[in-house]
């Protein structure tokens, strides 16, 4: 459980408290059931799967090391400032592809952030160039797979009741792996067909050839 | 074991067992079998508009180029690439509609073959050059101070309206010139000039949807004649309840012929009596007095035994004909490029309009249309005439400058016109292209053209829609090229070369586009926005024109028919398919490999030959024939063909390129070649169709004709069922 889900299941506490307009005698009694209830929560959600009626899929991937042009740091992302992997790869819950988010969003933040590290400063001469580094890709799919992350999304995620969108990485995980671990991407799953099928028999995904192969 | 040895059975027997193996490795077993990481690249937007999302198209509406019907498409743009190409609804030229030329300018877009910098000729040859040196070869040429007489210098184009056909003429009016060639192969020059001269109207609007019978007198309506994608659209209702009635009447069978009720393959050149014959009868079988009196004599002198020895058709279908005509009113008569295309074509296109007077089709099926109101951005409509006229100007040493832009002389001029050394008396030849073709080869320099897919522009179709519109052309993606130029922006540059102040605000075309359009008279926002604007998210901008009439008008014709020539008894048809149309989309392989409509054949020219005349010479499907005219000799493959007058052989046009790209060269032969500088005594255009051949074996082929589809017939195999009319009322009918 991340520092935010942390602070947002507190600050729920405390609207939901106030709400029911329960009344405490002390501060430090209130202090206590924020406490308590802050334990059982984080007992709760350690307790059950990480994504909520999902069987995750099983197998793991050697992948090799990828150079970038840049080393992007993503655990310094998704991991120390805990930033929401759909906040970057935003176009992930709207198209096939996830997307590499633009550069004019790096430079949202990093205009300001961190400009006097060695990596920002090669994606600020990037950017005043006009150009967007030429990424390599890690995961990819052959032409005759038709992947989409919108669909996998809608369903583990936006239609899932129990889930959390703050939680999506555990979604993204099931084929990324734990990527805020490291730093630039690399290939932890195998991605075969195989490793789709099996997901798709275990959580009744569609299972026509074509859905697929078209 | 080398691949040269590998025996069918044997090759099976490897790919079944790798088969299997890879189903198997597939479905049960974990493989790696993925792509490959860090082998490819993938490269984030810069600074993206908010709408645009990868993997997610993204459609933006312009005009296809591939012809000059104008049609409206949607280009779906991914990922800052244009994917697929579709019809725009809201056009009225097309109503959504999209032919095969059309899905193909993807192909022209992306073709390996484009040019990607200026060429200048050095030391006799095309060599890469900058645009500076271009321009600075442009203004010594042609510059203000260059010396150059305005009437020594000429336009040279194909179809061309909107703001490009403006600036043409503006940069004409700054260099003094006033000779502007329109030269298309593919026309309807000679239907417009009766029309004008019996209608009152050039153009009139042939409302296929309303007739209820047609008879087409060789006009490929479906594929070459017009508007193709409209004249479909209205085919579909023409068709539809209660079904209209097609007959066709041509030497060699079309596509319009193939969905005919009735096809009649007539004698090339007699065309015109068939209309008077059956004028004829519909006069003495039908009661129909309404004969315009110029034409009395005329209608009476060809009887139906008379009409029926001429043309080669048999008196009952002549009879039929007129009595389909004559019951379903309606109807329409139409005259296409094998009527048009002889000595005697004027007469023979009016004597099939004065059947549309006699049958009453005036203001019903034959409408006058619209005339817009600005005049200079009307289509200049090509012709053949001004392709005569150019060889005889070259001829004369006419010009010291020549531009080219749209169309490929060299390559569709007959080469008794000697267009290519007449061009030799031409000191500076600007040729404005995406590709090096035939043309361009003679060129001084050679402008590289940004694809119409990436370039601004307008367009007035001359055959509108239900609405009068000017479509709007808008880049669908980024140019692949950086060295290659909107034709506008090179326009615009010419005229600044010669001081014309007016253009000197004026960045670009789009900005002049964008002030052109939102400053037109009768161009109105209509949702109280910039008219701009509107017209780019719509493909067009409607337009409020005058409504024109159409009204029979007394001229008089004579009738005469080709006469036969023992020495070159066939004649030759230089048939056009919606396809590689005059051969310009030669080098699109999608077209190349789409089987021809009629033959199934891909990658090749062929000889169309009636099985009788094959039988007598003794040739068989894909034998090697010379194809002789006084002008030179081809030499193509023989296909036999059902389809084709006897006296007739058909070669369709579009093959035969020399210096046309990778995929064009080196396939099939050009039948324009040898044809015959014979005119229209009247228009002046060029009597395509008029040329007399003779053929002789030239010896089996080295390779096969490729066609798909291995047979003519189904076999009996009742693959399309069918019955004939009198079987079914006898058997089926209510009696």
């Amino acid at each position: 459980m991340s520092v935010t889900q942390l602070l947002f299941t507190a600050r729920w506490f405390h609207r939901g408290v106030k709400q029911l307009n329960i009344q405490f005698q002390t501060g430090a009694a209130k202090r206590l059931a924020v406490a308590m209830l802050c334990l059982l929560m984080f007992a709760a959600t350690t307790v059950q799967a990480a994504v909520p009626g999902v069987i995750p899929p099983v197998g793991t991937h050697e992948g090799e090391d990828v150079p970038q042009p840049i080393e992007f740091p993503h655990d310094i992302h998704a991991k120390i400032n805990d930033i929401n992997c759909l906040y970057c790869h935003t176009y992930a819950r709207r198209s096939k592809v996830a997307g590499i988010p633009p550069t004019s969003k790096c430079m949202g933040c990093h205009s300001i952030i961190a400009t006097d590290k060695p990596r920002i400063k090669k994606l600020t001469e990037y950017w005043e160039k006009k150009e967007s580094p030429k990424w390599k890709k890690v995961h990819d799919m052959p032409d005759f797979v038709h992947f989409t992350h919108e669909k996998h999304l809608k369903k583990f995620v936006f239609d899932n009741e129990e889930m959390q969108v703050e939680n999506v990485s555990e979604v993204c995980a099931f084929c990324h792996g734990d990527v805020k671990e490291g730093t630039v991407a690399k290939k932890s799953k195998p991605l075969t067909m195989g490793f789709c099928r099996e997901c798709h028999e275990a959580n009744g995904g569609p299972f026509d050839c074509w859905k697929c192969h078209k | 074991m080398s691949l040269n040895n590998i025996k069918r059975r044997k090759f099976l027997k490897i790919m079944g067992w790798s088969g299997a193996g890879a189903t198997l490795a597939g479905c049960d077993m974990p493989t790696t079998m993925t792509v490959q990481e860090g082998k490819e690249e993938v490269v984030s937007y810069l600074s993206p508009e908010e709408y645009v999302i990868p993997g997610v198209g993204v459609w933006y509406a312009s005009t296809c180029q591939q012809c000059a019907a104008g049609c409206g498409v949607h280009g779906r743009v991914r990922e800052g690439r244009v994917l697929k190409l579709e019809g725009n609804p809201s056009a009225a030229v097309n109503a959504g509609k999209l032919c095969q030329m059309g899905q193909s300018a993807l192909q022209t877009h992306y073709n390996p073959d484009r040019i990607t910098a200026p060429q200048i000729r050095s030391n006799g040859a095309l060599s890469s050059a900058s645009w500076d040196e271009a321009y600075d070869l442009l203004k010594k040429k042609i510059g203000a101070d260059s010396g150059l007489k305005g009437n020594r210098a000429a336009w040279v184009t194909g179809n061309v309206s909107g703001h490009q056909s403006v600036l043409i003429d503006a940069h004409m009016e700054a260099l003094g010139s006033s000779k502007h060639y329109t030269h298309e192969v593919i026309n309807d020059s000679v239907w417009q000039a009766v029309s004008k001269d019996m209608l009152g109207v050039a153009n009139p609007r042939v409302r296929i949807d309303k007739a209820q019978a047609i008879l087409s007198l060789g006009a490929d309506f479906l594929g070459t004649w017009g508007s193709p994608v409209q004249n479909a659209v209205e085919y579909g209702s023409f068709r539809d309840s209660p079904r209209g009635a097609l007959i066709q009447a041509e030497p060699t069978m079309s596509l319009t012929g193939s969905n005919a009720d009735l096809w009649l393959p007539v004698k090339p050149g007699t065309e015109g009596v068939l209309a008077l014959g059956i004028a004829n009868v519909l006069m003495s079988n039908h009661g129909v007095k309404n004969i315009p009196s110029q034409f009395k004599s005329l209608v009476k002198q060809y009887t139906l035994e008379e009409t029926s020895r001429i043309t080669g058709l048999t008196g009952e279908h002549i009879l039929f004909t007129a009595k389909t005509l004559k019951e379903r009113s309606p109807s329409l008569v139409l005259a296409g490029a094998s009527a048009q295309g002889h000595e005697n074509g004027y007469e023979i296109v009016a004597a099939a309009m004065m059947l549309n007077i006699v049958l009453g089709n005036l203001g019903k099926t034959v409408e006058g249309g619209t005339q817009l109101p600005f005049s200079q951005m009307m289509a200049s409509e090509g012709n053949t005439r001004d392709l005569l006229a150019l060889a005889d100007d070259l001829g004369a040493s006419k010009y010291d400058v020549l531009f080219f832009y749209g169309t490929n002389p060299v390559y569709s001029a007959p080469e008794a016109l000697k267009i290519k050394d007449g061009l030799k008396n031409v000191g500076f030849k600007v040729a404005f292209s995406m590709f090096n073709d035939e043309t361009t080869a003679e060129a001084d320099l050679v402008l590289p053209l940004a694809s119409s897919l990436e370039d601004w522009g307008t367009h007035v179709a001359a055959k509108q829609g239900a609405r009068s519109e000017v479509s709007i052309q808008q880049p669908l993606m980024e140019k692949i090229y950086p060295e290659t130029m909107g034709f506008g922006d090179i326009m615009l540059s010419l005229l600044k070369m010669q001081k014309v102040d007016a253009y000197a605000g004026f960045n670009d075309y789009y900005s002049y586009l964008r002030n052109a359009v939102n400053n037109m008279p009768g161009f109105m926002a209509k949702n109280g926005g910039e008219a701009w604007k509107e017209a780019m998210q719509a493909g067009s901008l409607e337009v409020k024109g005058r409504s024109l009439n159409v009204s029979s008008k007394a001229i008089s014709i004579k009738m005469s028919v080709p006469a036969d020539d023992a020495q070159y008894p066939l004649t030759l048809i230089p048939s056009a398919r919606l396809g590689l149309w005059d051969g310009r989309h030669a080098n699109l392989p999608w077209l190349q490999e789409a089987p021809d409509q009629m033959t199934k054949v891909v990658w090749d020219s062929w000889v169309e030959i009636h099985p009788r005349t094959a039988a007598k010479m003794g040739v068989k499907e894909g034998d090697l024939i010379n194809v002789a005219s006084e002008q030179g000799t081809i030499k193509a493959k023989a296909y036999i063909y059902k389809g084709v007058n006897q006296d007739s052989i058909a070669i369709p046009i579009g093959q035969g390129h020399k210096g046309y790209g990778r995929y064009a060269d080196g396939v099939g032969v050009n039948p324009l070649q040898i044809l015959n500088p014979a005119v229209d005594k009247k228009t002046g255009e060029l009597a395509m169709f008029a040329t007399r051949v003779k053929i002789s074996k030239a010896g089996s082929a080295k390779d096969k004709l490729v066609r798909m589809g291995g047979s003519e017939t189904q076999v009996g195999r009742k693959l399309a069922a069918t019955i004939s009319a009198d079987v079914f009322e006898r058997t089926e009918g209510d009696a």
